[in-house]
């Protein structure tokens, strides 16, 4: 059943991501340069509602949920956090909103999809000489906020969420230029 | 609330509600039974997983030997890849239902003057994201929306660093051209 679910959650996404905007480059470097809040308070919001829910359910059907929490090495995931940063900002698309764009009939998505198989393929060349060492700097392994805090997961989930919704309603969406 | 996604329904509804927000809780509610049905939403890992085919297919030697490919494992036994496909339907959905058509090449800094060079930045961000993501273990959707909704904080930290260095990014390209005054 996994291709089916994961295909209609797929044809979903894409289209919020279609109809949010996001998948316009345009879109997403205004939000880089906070000119527009819009699609950062679209993540925000979906991560809020998300926590929410997945940790409410926690509560009720533990056993049903299918966590894949990514191992936290700290030097590894800053550095790629860094490197994507600065993708992003150059080309304005990430790997999903690119598929996307590729989908709405965008060229130069089709292009930054190009240059992420490029970029995929040069990695599992240098992957065993130059990332596999780095990756092992200070791992932690997998642990999220409530292990950090060694607080109720739902608790956590229950203050950030709403610390996001509070972040997300006092921003404003278009921001006013002050030049 | 229930509408069909056409058209003229949904300029009604997002005269009420802006669509960052509608959409929002859609994709977080999405988020959340994307995890009761499998597994958290993710994107990045299906560009090296594509890469091992082509390798397998190509280069089988060098593919069986090859640390990464071995590790990420094959394209269509994970969800990631239909969750891609779907990415693809989904945009084209979208924006035919919705009458939009979206520029084929669309310019995103002062700088980008033809269409030569907004392809040149298309294709190094294209590049940097990838190999970026697959430096952390995850891109937007891997790390930052579900690594972030299960409180990972992997998934902070790789947040930090993309809107650290992508606000400076993008500022930057925007700004360095005023200067010069060109």
């Amino acid at each position: 059943m996994t291709p089916l679910y994961a295909t209609l959650v797929g044809i979903a996404m894409g289209f919020f991501i279609q109809r949010v905007r996001a998948s316009s480059p345009g879109m997403i470097v205004r939000n880089l340069r906070l000119e527009n809040l819009s699609v950062i308070k679209f993540m925000a919001l979906t991560m809020a509602v998300g926590m929410i829910l997945v940790y409410t359910l926690s509560l009720f059907v533990p056993s049903l949920l299918h966590w894949d929490i990514k191992p936290t090495y700290v030097l590894g995931v800053l550095l790629g956090g860094l490197v994507f940063g600065v993708g992003f900002g150059v080309g304005g698309y990430c790997p999903g909103t690119s598929v996307v764009g590729m989908g709405e009939g965008r060229k130069d998505a089709m292009v930054a999809v190009l240059g992420g198989i490029v970029g995929a393929f040069v990695f599992t060349v240098v992957y065993s000489v130059l990332i596999a060492p780095l990756v092992k700097v200070m791992d932690f392994g997998k642990i999220t906020l409530a292990d950090l805090t060694h607080q109720s997961p739902f608790v956590v989930a229950l203050v950030v969420g709403v610390l996001f919704l509070i972040v997300i309603k006092l921003l404003p969406t278009e921001v006013q230029k002050s030049r | 609330m229930s509408y069909s996604p056409s058209g003229g329904a949904a300029s009604e509804r997002q005269s009420r509600y802006p669509a960052w927000a509608f959409y929002g809780v859609l994709f977080g509610i999405l988020g959340a039974l994307s995890i009761l049905a499998w597994g958290p939403i993710g994107v990045s890992g299906t560009y090296p997983r594509f890469i091992g085919e082509i390798l397998e297919l190509v280069a089988p030697s060098y593919a069986g030997s090859n640390e990464y490919i071995q590790k990420v494992g094959h394209l269509f036994s994970k969800g990631e890849t239909f969750v891609v496909i779907g990415l693809l339907v989904g945009g084209f959905l979208g924006a035919r239902l919705n009458r939009e058509k979206a520029p084929a090449c669309e310019m995103i800094h002062p700088s980008e003057k033809t269409p030569a060079r907004r392809y040149r930045d298309a294709f190094i961000g294209g590049f940097l994201i990838v190999f970026g993501a697959r430096i952390a273990g995850g891109c937007t959707s891997g790390h930052i929306i579900s690594g972030i909704t299960q409180l990972s904080v992997s998934g902070f930290i790789f947040a930090a660093g993309v809107f650290a260095t992508g606000i400076f990014t993008a500022k930057t390209l925007k700004g360095r051209h005023q200067a010069t005054g060109a």
